[in-house]
């Protein structure tokens, strides 16, 4: 019997699309045992989003949650970082790249996940070889997106550089939700035949409302696994619930290693951590044609709503979803993925608002149109080119990592032979100011619960309740303030 | 029923019960096998305290009110492409790219204007000297204000 795994997304990519990325790993301990049990092949816990909002409003020290996450989970925990920028949008030498790759594999990840933005797999390569060398099997993603150069040529292409390089796993990452199962009926095949057997996985959003059925697809073609989340914090902008997609195999006759009363346990602890922290649970987003136009994530519009607002440019939105189109064919059709996507959103206010296109011009579009981010996917337009003024003698054509100098002696220099590789690694991204938060002592995190235990919790935190009885089966509780 | 335990869906369900009766001093519940009564301090309709990491925010960059700058004719004034945040030098801690005084060529940079976190370097546009910089550092500018003045030069 064929079979089908399962990546879980629960712990990263879910509450980054559907919580701005705020699950802290006290809402994740009670829980990680139920998740170990059940059946997933491999679990990601860190992501570029979590390791920044770790740092910056979690006031959490991102390596202790990958430490404590992988000692306590005995399924291969899986951490994805982007290029040669890792978490961040800035780029960081070879030394610090090779470094991260180190330390994440000393704290236990065993699937180191690399991606670039722009699809330039050279970002990858400092990334995939101090990550094998460390012990990670390497799981290399190509991201999808829709334009007249992103051909199913093109990502052929792509998947042959990753064997290339080395992968041990290929993964297709739709990050907006713009696959249709019209596209995975010639994309996936193609790409499952110059895998040549490696492994070949999705990770796909349900923006489009599409995405269980792209699912189905990618397993009648052969796909090796899913990427899916918890029932509540699945869809809308987030991944497929595994609930759904584990239904969706069984029925097409493969096989699964997914237990369904654990997932009914882990859905329901999650189901009930959204209404103890007031966070949405995911729904299904209704089919919307519109997406595969400006392509711009539904969770980035009402942001971009917001921002026009503050600047009473609110009534100017459809104008400004229109030139994104145009600028995007301008800038050679750069995918609609951080920070990209920030990119095509401001040159095109910008522009709107000027009411001439690329009168101004914000410095880092000037980088990515030289190449110094790495490769774009198609030429860049005469007009953009002539109002940038950038000069052939500008273009970057080597590897993005070759034009920084190591940053590891000075760190080491400036933090003292005191300083471990997570500190070092720490300066490197952060400015100290930043860090200071993350001194303060953690948490006393549990590492079970039961609804019970959290009903007595909730009450006894709430202060407008002086008194309270609980009775069921033959449990009576009283509480007095 | 025989005895069972309490799930997350009872849990999830007793808890919107209860949220939603906050005005009342008095809750008594009673599913099935699972009894459940609370009495409120002060009778009611003390606002609810909602647990839970409280939301971080940002504060929020609204452009300030501010007097309107006047360029006498003989100045060439820069002005802000867009609605952002006008910064004097390239990096925290760093100095000022430009001070009073000093001399500038059209493609010397000015300062940056940050729009939705990403910098627009401004230049000059015209040769000259830096003649009145009219924005703090870290202010939030409008389109069109003016930030700097430069008396042009032959």
């Amino acid at each position: 019997m064929k079979r089908f795994d399962f990546v879980d997304v629960t712990l990263r990519d879910a509450h980054q699309c559907l919580w701005s990325t705020r699950m802290t790993t006290a809402m994740m301990t009670p829980i990680l045992s139920e998740i170990d049990r059940a059946g997933y092949a491999v679990i990601n816990i860190l992501g570029g989003a979590v390791f920044d909002v770790c740092v910056r409003y979690l006031h959490e020290n991102p390596w202790d949650r990958v430490r404590l996450l992988c000692e306590r989970l005995a399924t291969p925990c899986d951490a994805l970082t982007r290029g040669q920028s890792l978490y961040t949008f800035e780029l960081f030498p070879d030394d610090v790249v090779a470094l991260n790759a180190q330390l994440l594999a000393r704290l236990g990840v065993k699937v180191f996940t690399v991606y670039d933005a722009l699809n330039d797999n050279r970002n990858l390569e400092s990334s995939v070889k101090a990550g094998r060398e460390a012990g990670m099997k390497i799981n290399g993603w190509m991201t999808y997106t829709l334009s007249p150069v992103h051909t199913d040529a093109y990502y052929v292409e792509r998947t042959r550089e990753l064997l290339a390089l080395g992968s041990d796993y290929l993964c297709i990452k739709d990050p907006t939700g713009l696959l249709t199962p019209e596209r995975g009926a010639t994309l996936f095949p193609a790409v499952v035949k110059a895998a040549g057997g490696v492994p070949v996985q999705l990770h796909s959003h349900c923006q489009s409302g599409l995405a269980p059925k792209v699912y189905e697809t990618a397993i009648r073609s052969g796909f090796s696994a899913g990427y899916t989340a918890s029932e509540p914090l699945a869809n809308g902008a987030s991944l497929p619930a595994t609930e759904e997609i584990n239904a969706i195999a069984r029925k097409l006759g493969f096989q699964t290693s997914l237990n369904e009363d654990s997932l009914r346990e882990i859905s329901g602890y999650f189901r009930w951590l959204c209404l103890r922290e007031d966070k949405p649970c995911g729904k299904v987003a209704q089919y919307d044609p519109a997406l595969y136009e400006h392509q711009i994530p539904g969770g980035m519009i009402s942001n971009l709503h917001y921002q026009l607002e503050t600047m009473k440019l609110g009534q100017r939105l459809p104008e400004i979803l229109e030139e994104i189109a145009r600028v995007r064919k301008d800038l050679g059709y750069p995918i609609v993925v951080s920070p990209f996507a920030q990119y095509l959103v401001t040159q095109a206010t910008i522009n709107v608002v000027q009411g001439e296109r690329y009168k101004t011009i914000p410095d880092e579009i000037r980088k990515y149109a030289r190449g110094y981010y790495g490769k774009v996917a198609a030429p860049l337009s005469e007009e953009f080119l002539e109002r940038a003024k950038i000069l052939p003698s500008e273009m970057v054509h080597e590897r993005p990592g070759e034009h920084i100098e190591p940053w590891l002696p000075r760190l080491r220099r400036e933090l003292g032979p005191g300083a471990g590789d997570g500190d070092l690694l720490l300066a490197a991204f952060y400015d100290r100011a930043l860090l200071e938060p993350l001194r303060k002592p953690r948490p006393e995190y549990r590492f079970k619960t039961s609804p019970l235990h959290e009903l007595v919790a909730w009450l006894g935190a709430r202060r407008d309740i002086e008194h309270a009885r609980i009775r069921f089966g033959g449990t009576d509780m009283t509480f007095s303030a | 029923m025989a005895e069972r335990n309490l799930t997350y869906e009872d849990l999830v369900q007793i808890v919107e019960l209860i949220r939603t009766t906050s005005q009342f001093s008095e809750f008594r519940l009673k599913v099935g096998d699972i009894e459940v009564s609370l009495k409120r301090a002060n009778g009611a309709a003390r606002p609810v305290v909602q647990e839970g990491a409280a939301a971080e925010r940002s504060p929020e960059q609204a452009p300030v009110e501010r007097k309107a700058v006047s360029v006498s004719e003989n100045l060439h004034a820069v002005r802000s492409p867009m609605v952002g945040t006008f910064y004097r030098s390239p990096m925290p801690g760093q100095p000022p790219f430009v001070e009073i005084g000093q001399a500038v060529e059209p493609d010397t940079v000015l300062c940056i204007i940050e729009v939705m976190k990403l910098m627009n370097s401004i230049e000059a546009g015209v040769r000259g000297t830096v003649r009145e910089i009219f924005v703090a550092n870290g202010m939030a500018v409008d389109a069109g204000e003016v930030l700097m003045a430069i008396e042009p030069r032959a």
